[in-house]
């Protein structure tokens, strides 16, 4: 009785002083106090009856439906974990009927916004399988962590008091902790940290996330020593342009007002604005900070370089006036067998893994030849059983290899197209001479398929993706990985380089994009906001951003620094199966199963979030620039070549329709 | 409680050699059985995304479970899609057809064709941005436009921006094609045979010829194109485009903008034909008469089609520099265009034209007989087209002849009358060629003709005030209440008695 009184007091003391948030913790205290004594007596009294947790899930469910507009949304997140805890205890305690049926009664409930986890959650049927099962698992240790605002807050804590729903309570207790901010309710924009329950908690992403990520381009690339001639020659030009718009403006003050001279000045104004602009776009790339290589880099080739310097001299400005031109490889007759495909940066050579286990290459320069040429190439049979046959009597216009057991699920080109790399469900990695025709290597470590295999931007290095759950790093020369990236939580379905190389950024069916650091093979950066799996990813080329997009075609565009998303892309209907940035970074190409390749405009996007203005980046976000149809072609690959010409790659599929 | 219910579980046990299970046993399978199966799907769905497919295959469900280290289950390929029947008697129980196959009959049936091997095509799918028209394209706008039903088809898609749905194809039944490519045949090489004439009557009158409008309208506008010296082709031609307008079941307005300028061709090209005796000034008329009509039926639904035609004539008419030929065919279009035009056109600048013309017409000062028969030709017409307007005048208002200008008339043809004959040669045979078919009224004799042509020469000469006089007259020939008398009377001036042929006899008689 005494307690009573006395908490009254100081209930009224702090009322009257103002202490709102005391107040409330101090109520949420003694809530708690009294429901665990209540708890107790009503668990030994209804211990056996499974109704209750339909009865409370569904009473919680019409309150916050007929909630305040303005709170109802923040409050029907409190919705879905409640679900999701009546249904796995009540699967605990072994009532699998009733389960079912709840499940079955509410699921609607949610589907729009995680059917994905409800299909999975769905076979989840005895207590065996919650532990079985990483999803389930991963639910049931970890907490919801959900934003209210103050009052959404109260009215919950008042709700559940009233009410006397102690199940509901114990749940909320102990899966869900809220993070109360004073003020408005939060906009519905941040619903990524609701949608996306992750193995980790989330105070630790927060952590990893922390860790320090140089995004810069390397040193002493070829880029920045051509830019550095450029900006030179720049320079003087400019100079010598100074010098003339004040000869002209001397002519100008002489000969009075001469219509002529004037214009011509502001035309050389004009020409001068112009030509800043077009500096100000190539040099986005060279804005970004240098950082050292933490990787001994293979030397390119001084032909190489030649041709790389050529490419960039000739390389059309792309902007959202300016887009591409889109060459399109179709795959024929490949009767469903084709997985993957990857263009050779200039395009002249594709290269498509198919599902019966073989690779095979074209040579586009050569195609519209007849196949003579490439006869005399002779056969070049290797004796290790992997058979690669060059046309046989010019007869094929591809090269065939033959090596792997199983699909090939992806293939990539080294950046200089000398080799060619394949990874297949027989969980080996296989690596081709595109010159000899011949397998070279085969990389044996990963113990289920891989999926995903890329060359690092400066070749030499290798990064491969698995089902197992782990990235690796790997070099041409050494048959074992040089490091292992475990911590995904599902398998890992694609994996990209960082431009500088110095990082690699995986993307998961758990529906996160990570990023780790190639040297300490640490994750240090984790990307939460996906509702489904990650199927591609993209680096831009000032290493600032990152692109990934998923089964559900939405594109996001990550920010490597803070690691929060810029902004969703919403425009493929479905899986994105490919990105690609411009050389200049000032667009993304994405090509989906939609059969569409689209051009997204990053740039504007990109210059918003580097003035760091606090709205968020709404007010400019990316677009959509064109939507190209393809004639029911899936897109598989895309790629920019150096002169930013855009090559497409993908397999005609007339059953579809 | 699972999908899957005990007794497939009984079921599944006694096939496998287990005669009893216990029911307790098939009551904790189940549930099992049932997550296994999901945890299958789902292995099998990531296989099938990283097989870049949307569909889920029997090859997908073989690689999960080998991926899981079971015993794929075989018999099954993805070939094609697999067909479920349903049993007979139950509602949701469905079972795959096997049939039983005679080994006998598979051996001895010859080898399959061998399947086509994978291939690269390139095309380019856009240049800097758009797509270029290609076959290997998606088309972007369908080459016809959408009927009635298409249309809201096509309205309702706009809807979601996200769904992109291509374009219906346009497909031409092989009747159609084989309808057309006769068609095409007869107009181009057998345009005097009955057959053609039954072509064109079966163009006139058939419905479902729709979907060949388009190809059609590209023919004769392409074909008029290319055989501007082929006389019999391009009258064809025009006959071709009479009977599509003709026909009420088709759909023609979408089309206009491309017979349009072939019809117009047809009216002021300067050549058509290559022969000197191509009666090319029938054709001419003929298109002329087609414009008007098309002008008639759909002048209101596109208000500037009629400007734009005129414009034309009008611009071909005024031109000094070009052949008579062409303004023959800019006097013929623009008259058969009715009163109205011609009082707002033609009539204004007569007298102008008529100062042109004249040297053309006489014999001393036009030694070329062609270009003099020309000339006459373009009289004749600009006759006509006067004497066309002047009768509708009339007709709307009879009693306008007012007195009031007879004594000005009476002395003209007293002038008119002395006048020498000496332009008869140069008339004889063609002038009764003059009179246009569709005008019974202008039935002059050609002596009258030439007489009255005659007079106008001269009295060109008589002074240069009384010319203007006259032409100010006709500048007002569009105005609604303009005395029928001045008009007569300028018209008088300009074409001599000829005109009078184009006045009902009572009014004449007033008139004189």
């Amino acid at each position: 009785m005494e307690d009573e009184e006395m908490e009254k007091k100081v209930q009224q003391y702090l009322q009257r002083k103002g202490f709102r948030l005391t107040e409330l913790a101090l109520q949420e205290e003694r809530n708690r106090l009294t429901t665990s004594a209540l708890s107790e007596v009503a668990l030994a009294r209804s211990d056996n009856d499974p109704t209750r947790y339909s009865d409370g899930y569904s009473r919680l469910k019409t309150w916050a439906y007929s909630s305040l507009d303005q709170y109802k949304k923040e409050l029907l997140r409190i919705i879905y974990p409640v679900f999701i805890h009546c249904f796995m205890d009540l699967v605990a305690e072994g009532h699998m009927q009733e389960a079912r049926s709840f499940f079955h009664t509410f699921r609607e409930d949610h589907e729009e916004m995680h059917s994905r986890d409800l299909q999975k959650l769905e076979g989840v049927l005895s207590p065996s399988h919650l532990e079985e099962m990483e999803l389930a698992r991963s639910i049931r240790q970890n907490k919801f962590k959900i934003k209210l605002c103050e009052y959404s807050y109260e009215l919950l804590l008042q709700y559940l008091q009233k009410t006397q729903a102690l199940v509901m309570l114990g749940i909320i207790n102990e899966h869900v902790t809220f993070e109360v901010s004073p003020g408005q309710p939060s906009l519905i924009f941040d619903d990524a940290d609701v949608v996306a329950l992750i193995g980790t908690s989330k105070d630790l992403a927060k952590q990893i996330n922390q860790k320090e990520v140089h995004w810069g381009l390397l040193e002493d690339s070829v880029e920045e020593r051509m830019e550095k001639a450029l900006s030179e020659s720049d320079k003087i030009e400019a100079e010598s342009k100074e010098a003339d718009a004040e000869d002209n403006k001397k002519r100008n003050s002489e000969s009075g007002k001469q219509g002529g001279s004037l214009k011509k000045a502001k035309k050389d104004k004009l020409i001068g604005a112009t030509g800043k602009n077009i500096r100000t776009e190539t040099s986005m790339v060279s804005v970004a900070p240098r950082v050292k290589r933490e990787l001994t880099l293979p030397v390119t080739p001084v032909e190489v370089e030649q041709s790389i310097l050529e490419d960039l001299r000739n390389r059309a400005q792309l902007n959202s006036l300016a887009l591409p031109s889109v060459s399109f490889y179709t795959f024929l007759n490949t009767h469903n067998g084709l997985n993957c495909s990857s263009i050779l940066h200039d395009g002249s050579l594709v290269v498509g893994g198919f599902s019966d286990s073989s690779v095979k290459v074209w040579d586009m320069s050569k195609i519209g030849q007849p196949a003579k040429t490439s006869s005399s190439q002779g056969d070049n049979e290797s004796s290790q059983g992997e058979r690669i046959s060059t046309s046989d009597e010019g007869k094929r216009p591809y090269t065939l290899f033959q090596g792997h057991s199983g699909p090939v699920y992806s293939v990539a080109f080294s950046p200089f197209g000398d080799f060619l790399l394949s990874s297949s469900s027989d969980s080996t990695i296989r690596l081709w001479s595109t010159n000899m025709n011949a397998n070279l290597v085969c990389y044996k470590g990963h113990n289920y398929p891989v999926w995903d295999v890329q060359f690092s931007p400066v070749g030499h290095y290798f990064a491969s993706a698995s089902h197992d759950r782990t990235a690796r790093i790997w070099s041409m020369d050494k048959i074992q990985p040089l490091r292992i990236m475990a911590g995904h939580l599902s398998d890992v379905d694609c994996v990209q380089w960082h431009v500088n190389c110095n990082y690699i950024a995986t993307g998961s069916s758990d529906k996160t994009v990570r990023l780790w650091d190639v040297q300490t093979g640490e994750c240090i950066r984790m990307f939460i906001g996906h509702r489904s799996m990650v199927l591609s990813l993209a680096m831009s080329p000032d290493g600032r951003y990152m692109a990934s997009g998923d089964e559900d075609g939405t594109i996001m565009i990550w920010d490597l620094s803070t690691g929060r998303c810029v902004s969703p892309l919403l425009g493929h209907s479905s899986c994105v199966w490919t990105l690609d940035f411009s050389c200049e970074g000032a667009l993304l190409a994405s090509g989906s199963a939609d059969c569409t390749v689209k051009l997204w405009d990053v740039s504007s996007s990109a210059k918003a979030l580097k003035m760091e203005d606090t709205k968020g980046g709404s007010t400019n976000r990316p677009r959509l620039l064109k939507a190209l149809p393809t004639k029911s072609t899936p897109v598989y690959s895309l790629r920019f070549s150096r002169r930013n010409l855009l090559f497409a790659a993908g397999a005609i599929s007339l059953s579809s329709s | 409680m699972s999908i899957v219910p005990k007794e497939t579980i009984e079921v599944i046990a006694q096939s496998v050699g287990i005669p009893s299970l216990g029911a307790d046993a098939s009551a904790a399978l189940a549930p099992d059985v049932e997550y296994r199966l999901r945890e299958i799907m789902q292995e099998a769905i990531k296989c099938m995304r990283h097989a870049k497919r949307t569909v889920l295959t029997v090859d997908d469900v073989e690689s999960a479970l080998t991926l899981r280290n079971v015993e794929p289950i075989y018999g099954f390929a993805s070939g094609d899609p697999l067909r479920f029947k349903r049993a007979v008697g139950h509602k949701d129980l469905f079972y795959l057809d096997d049939r039983e196959v005679d080994f006998k009959e598979i051996i001895e049936a010859p080898l399959p064709k061998a399947p086509l091997d994978t291939a690269v095509v390139a095309h380019w799918l856009a240049i800097e941005g758009v797509q270029p028209a290609i076959p290997e394209n998606p088309p972007i706008d369908a080459i016809v436009p959408p009927t009635e039903n298409k249309r809201t088809e096509h309205g309702k898609d706009e809807g979601p921006p996200v769904d992109v749905k291509l374009p219906v194809k346009h497909i031409l039944s092989r009747e159609l094609q084989m309808y057309f490519d006769k068609i095409a045949e007869l107009t181009m090489s057998r345009s005097d045979t009955s057959l053609f004439k039954e072509a064109l009557v079966s163009l006139s009158k058939d419905s479902g010829l729709h979907p060949l409008v388009p190809y059609f309208s590209y023919f004769i506008a392409d074909e008029v194109t290319r055989s501007l010296g082929d006389l019999p082709v391009l009258f064809a031609l025009m006959r071709v485009v009479q009977s599509l307008l003709r026909n009420p079941h088709i759909h023609i307005e979408p089309y206009l903008h491309q017979l349009m300028p072939s019809m117009i061709t047809c009216i002021v090209a300067k050549r058509l034909g290559h022969r000197l005796s191509d009666n090319h000034w029938e054709l001419r008329d003929f298109s002329a008469n087609l414009v008007a009509s098309v002008c008639r039926r759909f002048g209101h639904v596109y208000h500037n089609l009629q400007n734009r035609l005129t414009k034309t004539l009008v611009h071909a008419f005024l031109d000094p520099a070009k052949s008579l030929t062409q303004h023959y065919g800019a006097v013929q279009g623009l008259s058969a265009l009715g009163p109205s035009a011609i009082r707002l056109l033609l009539l204004p600048n007569l007298v102008t034209y008529m100062q042109l013309l004249e040297p053309e017409l006489q014999l001393e000062k036009q030694k070329n007989e062609m270009k003099r028969k020309e000339a006459w030709r373009v009289y004749g017409a600009l006759l006509c087209a006067a004497g066309k307007c002047l009768y509708d005048r009339l007709k709307l208002f009879p009693g306008l002849l007012s007195p009031s200008t007879r004594p000005v008339l009476r002395s003209n043809k007293r002038v008119a009358t002395n006048n020498p004959r000496n332009l008869q040669g140069a008339m004889d045979g063609f002038s009764t060629q003059l009179a246009n078919p569709g005008m019974t009224q202008a039935s002059s004799s050609s002596g009258q003709m030439v007489e009255n042509i005659t007079s106008v020469a001269i009295r060109r000469d008589q002074g240069s005030d009384h010319m203007q006089r006259v032409s100010a007259v006709l500048r007002q020939a569009w105005k609604e209440d303009q005395d029928a008398g001045h008009l007569l009377g300028s018209l008088y001036e300009v074409f001599g008695e000829a005109i009078f042929s184009f006045v009902q006899p009572p009014e004449i008689s007033f008139f004189v």
